[in-house]
């Protein structure tokens, strides 16, 4: 198991080298930020100044090698919106999208479970039609128009929760809805197959011969199994989640990690953009770690290589 | 068996926990908010876009500006109703000679960490913005060469050359007073951190894309606050939940509400709308470079003469805005009144002179434009191009997100037209007129006119007043004989209100705490 | 000899792909015994149709503005006119119209980056499980770089550096979506380059790369096929989230996603403006999903 782990451990170390290349050079491409942090009216002397100052007349592998050196040794640059290391602005954002992605899988859990369920056991009826249906409606309900209608319904109609911003767990139900549903979708449909598969399989047919009620098995055998893939499953949504709580954020005024990318695209403030794609990029590969080792936990059938 | 189903109990409970808790959390949220009508001392604005910076001489960004001005103060301030300038923290001033301005400081102003405001505050406030040229607003301060230190309270401002605007110059974005010790002795990025003024609220915190929360200032020198203790702007971009947010009586006031939901945020209980007329004007700036159709004036012309204004305001800006031909708008110095509140419109004649210019079959062109910048932009933006293919001219719009369309203009990259909304916080005509000089915009739009340049050069150091204002009006006359860019209208300010409390809006786009009252 | 053992190969190799692929006759059967199945093919047809025939079936411009007629509700409403089926938009366009020519776009970007991306990923799936080892590893890293940074945050940063267009969002979306391809693909070839015709193939020298044409690529369509109509779906909820964020298609082209995101700010006061290509976005990616799991169960053969 620890050869495993460390194994994996140590294929991260490229992976986050090509996202930084790929990163850098979209940045690279977008042109220099000079012209931003001057006046129109900016000299050419001066322009050359901060062009020479910050390093951007060397040629693109030595800069790129002056990234990469800085991010090992954790410096982002500094973020010319905030005035400040851009590592910390974004470390300072993550607690709220950590809270909304949380609650966020809590209530897919809550509508994926029971449906998953309910649909696999009564496969091909109209019940397993409609879940399967509401599941693709789930997906195809773009995020920024869920969020509204949910808002508009309950905080403006109904008056029962408030509209946005991060504060109470009340502030946090529409925003994590909305985030939630698309992927409650998804989990649906995976752990109505992953059901589906077990109920099928041999162990379970001889235990409904011997006559064992039919709701035991399901929740004896059926569903303990299904619970693998599961697991696995929720952390892989990290990214999915990640992506959604950008537009969630947007919509609910959501002070997270979301937000500040958008305005840190907006303004041009790369170092902020820099350090938000390597920190997403890592958190997600460490769930997919985590993931896969869980699932080698639970499931002893897996060999560990 | 009987752990699974435990383990589904618990679920469904916590489940249920959550609503609950959630539920009556937000009971006891909802009677708060609305015993708060005469209690609640905190003031709740919702604002589209982030502050940028508390480095006063480095955002020039009007919506900004509209927080800081109850931070901080000017030397003098501009009077909405009657639009003359008035002392703020400098107590009389006197014009020495045509290149020296002296000031007296009211005495008792005194920062919000108790310092006292002295010159040697000014001197340096002043002296850093129009000397550093790295800062965003130098351009507009470089006329001011020195200040000098008389004494603790007296003070002389020195310009290059005459300059007659000096005064609006100093009552606006950019000539904040700082405190110059406790920058020196702290470092300006502790300063910014911890921001203070003299104005009559003072800083809390700043959560970024969140929140900015100030608090009364119990020491301000004028006229003291009684309406509230504690400001909170919180920051909700989508415009949808902003006007949630004031109908469900989550924040007091809500700006920049679009037209469509103008009649929801009135019908609602407990909401109204308030309407007041910016001194922003949209304009379409078109390239007089060679090569392009819009070079001939007649084109220029013809598609002034297709767009119908006044459509635009009745049908996309449900009739708040004016139609206008010239950008030196009512309140500015040096306004032609008889280029305002007018337009031309003529679609029969345009096609006649596209066709004299050669265009009988009309041409294509591109426009960029932002989109959410200004009041229904992109709406106008598409409103326009509809209008001028009734002529025969296609538009190709191309929506931009705000720092690229900066950086395609610095760079003259820029193609036929763009679409802009100039406010004028100097409200004077030297600041609106001087977008018409030909050095500005080489390589970006080319527009020139000899006369008009002339007339420009002498009215910017033109100490005689209503001389000067001669001057601007026939720049004025003779920019709309010769069609130089497309006016369109100047533009109106909407902010949504809880019904306790009665707010007027001012021309200059500022939110003015201590005219917010509760009725 | 050598001609001989080819034809055995290759006769081996089409009754694998057979066996999995199935014929016509076999397919329209399965088709017709499963109702989503049916379903979803019908509505992509629809779909499809509307997008070839828009100038035909569109009524109106749909960039036509018309100033005196803006917010007008559906025909069946109070206040609704029976020119503009659906209503108008903001500015008075026919918002039918746009949803038909809407149609086109949708349909082009998702298609065009999926086939991008389709061709991307199995040509490195391809690679890399074939020749495996270093080259195989290398490839994975990229694979998972790619899976690491979220689809839509991508797409924001790409689109911000290049600017919004139809060819930039094809590009994009290309890009970001290839991963499950290359993953799939190189599972596959793992197995099938196991199987006898293919070592046969190599025992008697057989060039590479038309090992890979002849006996792999055929064998990997189906995983191309499945993996690529639930792409579709995605790509085009994608396009509308993009449209929100201000980086989807520029006008005066029209597409889905932004007459969606256009219409967010009236869903108070006009509904129609955004419900109705919201509905055209639902039914649409709801028939491809239809139609992309019935294709899974009948292709992947561990589902048989």
């Amino acid at each position: 198991m620890m050869h495993y782990i460390v194994r994996r451990m140590l294929q991260i170390i490229p992976v986050l080298l090509i996202i930084s290349f790929i990163v850098f050079t979209l940045v690279f491409i977008a042109g220099d930020p000079v012209a931003l942090m001057l006046p129109e009216d900016a000299a050419l002397e001066e322009i050359e100044q901060l062009r020479e100052s910050l390093g951007l007349n060397e040629p693109f592998y030595i800069q790129y090698g002056n990234y990469v050196f800085r991010m090992i040794q954790g410096d982002f640059g500094e973020s010319f919106r905030y005035g400040q290391d851009a590592l910390s602005v974004v470390l300072e954002r993550l607690p709220a999208t950590f809270e909304l992605a949380i609650a966020a899988i809590v209530i897919a859990i809550m509508i994926a479970i029971p449906f998953g369920i309910w649909s696999a056991t009564k496969q091909n009826s109209s019940i397993d039609l409609i879940a399967t249906g509401a599941a693709v409606v789930g997906k195809a309900m773009p995020n920024f128009w869920l969020g509204i209608m949910l808002i508009l319904l309950f905080s403006v109609t109904l008056g029962v929760l408030p509209v946005s911003g991060r504060g109470s767990i009340a502030h946090l139900i529409l925003p994590a809805i909305t985030l939630g549903t698309g992927i409650a979708a998804e989990m649906t449909r995976l752990i109505r197959s992953s059901m589906l598969e077990i109920l099928n399989q041999d162990y379970i047919r001889t235990a409904k011969s011997k006559g064992i009620k039919s709701v035991h098995v399901i929740y004896k055998h059926a569903f303990r199994n299904a619970l693998i893939p599961f697991v696995t499953i929720t952390a892989l949504q990290t990214s999915t989640l990640i992506g959604g709580a950008l537009i969630t954020e947007t919509v609910f005024a959501w002070p997270g990690i979301g937000q500040l990318l958008i305005q840190a695209v907006n303004t041009r403030d790369m170092a902020i953009v820099q350090a938000c794609v390597m920190i997403i990029a890592a958190i997600v590969i460490l769930m997919n770690l985590l993931a896969d080792i869980i699932y080698r936990i639970l499931d002893p059938r897996i060999k560990l290589n | 068996m009987k752990r699974k189903q435990l383990w589904f109990i618990c679920i469904l409970f916590i489940a249920i926990g959550l609503l609950v808790g959630c539920t009556g959390e937000k009971n006891g949220e909802a009677g708060k908010t609305e015993e708060g009508n005469e209690d609640n001392r905190t003031l709740t604005i919702a604002l589209g876009t982030d502050m940028v910076s508390f480095d006063v001489h480095n955002h020039n960004n009007t919506s900004t500006e509209a927080i800081h001005i109850n931070m901080f103060n000017y030397l003098v301030k501009r009077n909405n109703e009657t639009g003359e300038m008035e002392p703020d923290l400098a107590e009389s001033y006197e014009n020495i000679d045509d290149l020296t301005w002296e000031f007296k400081l009211k005495d008792g102003v005194t920062f919000h960490n108790g310092d006292a405001l002295t010159s040697a505050d000014v001197k340096y406030s002043l002296e850093r913005v129009a000397t550093d040229t790295t800062l965003l607003d130098h351009a507009n301060y470089k006329t001011i060469k020195e200040v000098e230190v008389i004494d603790d309270t007296t003070f002389r401002i020195h310009t290059h050359e005459p300059d007659p605007a000096l005064l609006n110059r100093i009552s606006r974005i950019g000539s904040s007073i700082l405190p110059a010790n406790y920058i020196e002795e702290n470092g300006f990025d502790h300063f910014l951190a911890n921001p203070i003024g003299t104005g009559p609220f003072e800083f809390v915190e700043w959560v970024r894309d969140d929140r900015i929360v100030l608090k009364t200032y119990g020491d301000y020198f004028d006229e003291k606050n009684e309406e509230w203790d504690e400001i909170v702007y919180r920051i909700i971009p989508e415009n949808s939940t902003r006007v949630s947010e004031l109908l469900t009586g989550g924040v007091d006031m809500a700006v920049n509400i679009p037209p469509s939901d103008w009649v929801r945020v009135n019908e609602n209980e407990g909401t109204y709308l308030t309407q007041g007329i910016s001194n922003r004007t949209l304009m379409i700036f078109l390239r007089s470079t060679e090569g392009y159709p819009t070079e001939d004036r007649r084109v220029r012309e013809a598609l002034d003469l297709a767009i119908d204004n006044q459509a635009i305001v009745d049908n996309i800006l449900g009739g708040a805005g004016t139609p206008t031909i010239t950008r030196v708008g009512p309140g500015d110095v040096g306004h032609a009144e008889h280029l305002y509140n007018t337009y031309n419109y003529d679609p029969e004649r345009a096609k006649e002179l596209l066709a004299e210019a050669g265009f009988k079959d009309g041409f294509e062109m591109t426009l960029h434009s932002p989109r959410g910048r200004y009041l229904q932009d992109a709406e106008i933006a598409e409103m326009v191009a509809g209008m001028l293919a009734e002529i025969g001219v296609t538009i190709n719009i191309e929506f931009m997100e705000w720092s690229n369309y900066l950086e395609l203009r610095n760079a003259g990259e820029n193609k036929d037209a763009y679409l802009l909304g100039l406010g004028n916080s100097m409200f004077d005509a030297a600041n609106a007129l001087d977008y018409y000089r030909y050095d500005r915009f080489i390589g970006q739009l080319d527009y020139r006119n000899d006369e008009v340049e002339e007339l420009l050069a002498a009215a910017e150091q033109n100490m005689d007043a209503e001389e000067r204002n001669e001057q601007y009006i026939k720049i004025q006359e003779l920019l709309a004989e010769d069609v130089a860019h497309l006016v369109l209208h100047q533009e109106s300010i909407n902010i949504g209100v809880v019904d306790h409390i009665d707010y007027k809006p001012t021309m200059d786009e500022m939110i003015y705490i201590d005219s917010i009252t509760r009725k | 000899m050598g001609e001989q053992s080819k034809a055995i190969i290759d006769a081996d190799s089409q009754v694998y792909m057979r066996k999995r692929n199935g014929t016509i006759k076999r397919w329209s059967k399965l088709l017709l015994r499963s109702k989503t199945g049916t379903v979803g093919l019908l509505i992509v047809f629809f779909i499809t149709l509307v997008a070839v025939f828009a100038p035909i079936l569109a009524p109106h411009d749909p960039n036509a503005i018309n100033p005196g007629g803006l917010h007008v509700p559906p025909s069946w409403m109070e206040g609704g006119s029976a020119e503009h089926l659906l209503g108008t938009d903001n500015l008075g366009r026919d918002i039918l119209s746009r949803i038909i020519y809407g149609s086109q776009v949708s349909l082009l970007v998702g298609i065009a980056a999926v086939l991008l991306s389709g061709i991307i990923g199995v040509c490195i799936g391809l690679i890399a499980g074939f020749y495996g080892g270093l080259l195989d590893n290398i490839l994975m890293r990229f694979v998972d770089s790619f899976l690491a940074i979220p689809t839509i945050l991508f797409s924001l940063v790409f689109l911000a550096v290049f600017g919004p267009s139809i060819i930039t969002l094809i590009i994009v979306l290309g890009l970001t979506n290839w991963t499950s391809y290359a993953r799939l693909v190189r599972g596959e070839v793992l197995s099938i380059k196991e199987r006898d015709f293919v070592r046969a193939a190599r025992s008697i020298g057989v060039k590479n790369n038309k090992i890979i044409i002849r006996h792999l690529l055929p064998n990997v369509i189906s995983t191309f096929i499945v993996i690529s109509t639930l792409s579709v779906a995605s790509t085009i909820i994608l396009e509308s989230s993009l449209s929100f964020l201000g980086l989807g298609i520029q006008p005066p082209t029209v597409s889905w996603g932004t007459v969606l995101s256009d219409g967010r700010d009236y869903l108070a006061t006009s509904w129609w403006l955004a419900t109705f290509p919201g509905i055209a976005i639902t039914i649409t990616v709801l028939g491809i999903i239809f139609l992309g799991d019935w294709l899974r169960d009948v292709l992947d053969p561990r589902t048989k």
